[in-house]
């Protein structure tokens, strides 16, 4: 039957192209908004890793006049000293510009078994980020303050860019080189990852370096947590003893949970646009396929009428029309996954290929259900053919 | 001849009344995706309030340098503003800014953000801002570094309530200065980002040393001004022989680039001279135009076809008596012209719905979407090429039907 089906389209090949490169375009318009969609909710199920309710970032730019590091050392450590010791504040400290949520990202590549890994976070932070976060140490320790006298560089690298460069297996103690092959870096611990690019995007592999003196030079954010009944009038006196202290410096005072809004925006509205947009052409094409079965079955009512005449169920007919398009959209899907399948295979957009394959099962199952709702009606109507009438026709 | 063909072309769609809703579905809605899409990009690089002079105006904003494996870019430095390019023969004004940057100030225990700008005071006389109360910062104001500002109408809202009257002689604070409000300008969208800002300060007030740097970059960017529209290309060419004599700040780089551009080409400069910011955009543009239309046409072109085959004894008739197939492949177009411009009416009328809506929900502040001429032309031209493209194949394909299998069929 489904042989017979077959060889049925394909003598009507040249008719039905077009049909079937409409239905090809919609497969590929739906696994890419699918993609996109599976990718931003299989990161959204991800823990963030943090707790960033109540964390504030102070921002503002270093204009002391000196350049010597001891004395800009003394000066931002006392700073940091009388805003820890403010009321509400229950702990504080230095971060470079890629604090959570921020657009700022500073990368850096790696060396370890010859092998280069490029695009690493760099942070640099100081003692306090790991308590001011909540973040969780999964292995080894967070910095200290006896690190300042350490002899050999040493760093806290996240979950992911260990997974990235050892996989599974204990990783403290052991070293990686910087790009170079140079220079070797202790790891002393694996912090959790955190999705400092927001709830919908990926927790990008990083590496946590501890501040040094002359750090101070470039810093320009402090991460605050405060406790939950500081309001606009605590702010505006914590911001008036920074700016009090920082006499040139013009501050600006964030807080995380509004940044973490504003870049899930960036990250919603492209995919609320696309889906629009998606949605309205997968009517059309809808609207489309129905009207081309709909006139093909007006054109074919000799030969159903006959059908019907030598015994044929209305329940059969219909059946026939139906599978006809189902196979129809089955050739293009065909073309489709073949495309499709490329993209993991080629890992074009460096996503798991676990969410392309869901992607395109989701593209499979919608667009084969768009065209079985299309034909059912089509196929309604062919089954209440009279075969009396449709042959008196001809 | 066209009289009749419109008649014609009346008497199909109403046949076969789905049919004719799908395509008028299809097209009204392609249309109104890119009319909003056409509206938004005219109101963010056309509008020009309030740079009214953009015609005879270069714009100036970041500097590269590079060198072997380095490479450098930001905006510049006042002291380059005004050293070399305030040098320069052709300019009869040059407007210095900084972009703007955010800051916080806390009224009646309430958080207001301010995004801040610094100016110099050629700045207000190359742009036009409409003052709705006061007047611009003043060469001399700027010069005694007065602690004064021009605020935008929201700002005044924000700050000193809705209906508090005139904010003119009022203070407002803002990193823990009080500066004079002197003047309140009608509001810009943040689309326009290299004059938008909450309030603007005069630049001699910025607490930042810029009388001593002498380095190229810094934070300020410049609007040179021609005296009229004859003078551009000579102050473009004066600027880039400028730019080939400038001596190299430091041993590691061996090329500086900085241009001066007209308004839309420094819009979308990325800041990096191997990417072209204009070509990025134009084929991010042209592939979501293809995007939003390729299905659509499709769809057009598979009905049409249907339609068409539907109508082959008319076709079969009208080839028997002698017409030619350009004179069918013509009237076909001509009709499928016909139902694409009313499927583009309909789109206008859903556009202007669309638009309400998306000025409503106030998506970017102050950005006023609306129809105008310039969006209702690429409409048209929309419409034409759209009505063409789903019309051409279906027509070829029905000249080349065969008049006794046409007749036949019937």
């Amino acid at each position: 039957m489904l042989k017979h089906l077959f060889k049925l389209i394909w003598n009507k090949k040249k008719q039905n192209s077009l049909l079937i490169v409409e239905i090809l375009i919609s497969f590929m318009v739906m696994f890419a908004v699918f993609t996109f969609g599976v990718n931003s909710y299989h990161n959204y199920v991800k823990p963030m890793g943090i707790d960033y309710q109540n964390v504030w970032v102070i921002n503002y730019n270093n204009s002391l006049q000196t350049q010597n590091s001891d004395s800009l050392t003394l000066f931002y450590e006392g700073l940091l000293r009388n805003i820890k010791a403010m009321p509400k504040v229950i702990d504080a400290g230095y971060a470079s510009s890629n604090v959570p949520f921020s657009q700022s990202h500073m990368n850096s590549a790696f060396m370890h078994n010859g092998k280069r890994i490029d695009g690493v976070n760099q942070f640099t932070v100081d003692d306090s980020y790991l308590k001011v976060l909540g973040a969780k140490m999964l292995e080894g320790r967070w910095y200290n303050k006896y690190d300042a006298n350490s002899k050999v560089r040493i760093s806290v690298i996240n979950n992911a860019l260990k997974e990235k460069m050892f996989g599974k297996g204990n990783v403290v103690g052991k070293s990686i080189t910087d790009y170079e092959g140079k220079n070797p870096i202790k790891i002393i611990g694996v912090i959790n990852d955190i999705k400092f690019d927001g709830n919908y995007q990926e927790a990008a592999i990083g590496m946590y370096n501890r501040l040094d003196t002359s750090s101070y030079h470039w810093l320009g954010h402090i991460l605050v947590k405060v406790a939950p009944d500081a309001d606009a009038a605590f702010e505006g006196k914590l911001s008036r003893l920074v700016s009090n202290t920082l006499k040139n410096a013009n501050i600006e005072i964030e807080h995380l949970p509004n940044k973490l809004t504003s870049f899930n925006k960036m990250t919603l509205v492209p995919l609320i646009i696309l889906s629009i947009v998606a949605g309205f052409l997968v009517i059309n094409v809808a609207l489309g396929i129905f009207g081309v079965l709909w006139y093909n079955i007006n054109k074919r009512r000799g030969e159903i009428g006959l059908r019907r005449a030598i015994g044929a169920s209305g329940g059969s007919v219909s059946s026939q029309l139906v599978n006809e398009a189902l196979i129809l959209a089955t050739f293009s899907l065909l073309i489709g996954v073949f495309f499709a399948v490329q993209f993991p295979l080629l890992n074009v957009f460096d996503l798991p290929a676990g969410v392309y394959l869901t992607a395109m099962g989701l593209a499979l199952l919608f667009i084969y259900g768009i065209v079985f709702i299309c034909s059912l009606y089509p196929g309604k109507q062919a089954a209440a053919i009279y075969p009396a009438v449709a042959l008196h026709e001809e | 001849m066209l009289k009749n063909y419109f008649k014609i072309a009346i008497a199909v769609l109403k046949r076969r009344k789905f049919f004719t809703f799908i395509s008028l579905f299809g097209i009204s809605f392609t249309l109104t995706i890119l009319m909003v899409a056409a509206a938004f990009i005219d109101k963010t690089v056309n509008d020009t309030y309030p740079d009214r002079k953009r015609d005879r105006s270069l714009y100036v904003k970041n500097m590269e340098l590079r060198g072997n494996g380095s490479m450098n870019s930001t905006t510049l430095s006042y002291y380059y503003l005004t050293h070399y390019v305030g040098g320069l023969k052709t300019p009869v004004k040059l407007a210095i800014s900084t972009n703007f940057s955010a800051t916080n100030t806390y009224v009646n225990n309430r958080k207001i953000p301010i995004n801040y700008k610094y100016t110099n005071a050629d700045y207000w006389d190359v742009l036009e801002y409409e003052f709705l109360e006061g007047k611009a910062l003043s060469k001399q104001q700027i010069d005694n570094a007065e602690r004064v500002t021009v605020i935008s109408e929201d700002m005044k809202n924000e700050y000193f309530g809705e209906d508090s009257g005139p904010a003119v002689g009022k203070y407002l604070e803002a990193d823990n200065v009080k500066y004079r409000v002197c003047g309140v300008v009608k509001n810009i969208p943040i689309t326009s980002y290299s004059l938008y800002a909450d309030i603007y300060l005069p630049y001699t007030v910025s607490k930042k040393d810029l009388v001593h740097d002498k380095g190229y970059m810094g934070e300020f960017n410049g609007i040179m001004l021609a005296a009229n529209k004859a003078d551009v290309p000579k102050m473009q060419q004066e600027y880039d022989q400028m730019v080939a004599r400038l001596p190299m700040p430091d041993k590691q780089y061996n090329k500086i680039y900085s241009h001066a551009d007209p308004y839309i080409i420094s819009y979308v400069r990325t800041g990096n001279e191997q990417k072209s910011g204009l070509t990025i955009v134009l084929t991010i543009l042209s592939l979501f135009a293809l995007f939003v239309m390729l299905l659509p046409t499709l769809n057009l072109v598979n009905i049409n076809i249907t339609r068409i085959m539907e109508r082959s004894s008319e076709i079969g008739v009208r080839k028997a008596f002698g017409a030619s197939s350009q004179t069918l492949v013509y009237q076909f177009i001509v009709e499928n012209l016909i139902l694409t411009f009313l499927g583009g009416l309909i789109g206008v009328v859903f556009s202007v719905i669309a638009m309400y809506f998306i000025n409503e929900a106030r998506f970017i502040a102050n950005l006023e979407l609306s129809l105008n001429f310039t969006v209702l032309f690429y409409a048209m031209l929309i419409c034409l090429v759209f009505g063409l493209f789903s019309g051409v194949y279906p027509a070829w394909r029905m000249s080349k039907l065969n008049v006794v299998t046409a007749l036949k069929a019937s």
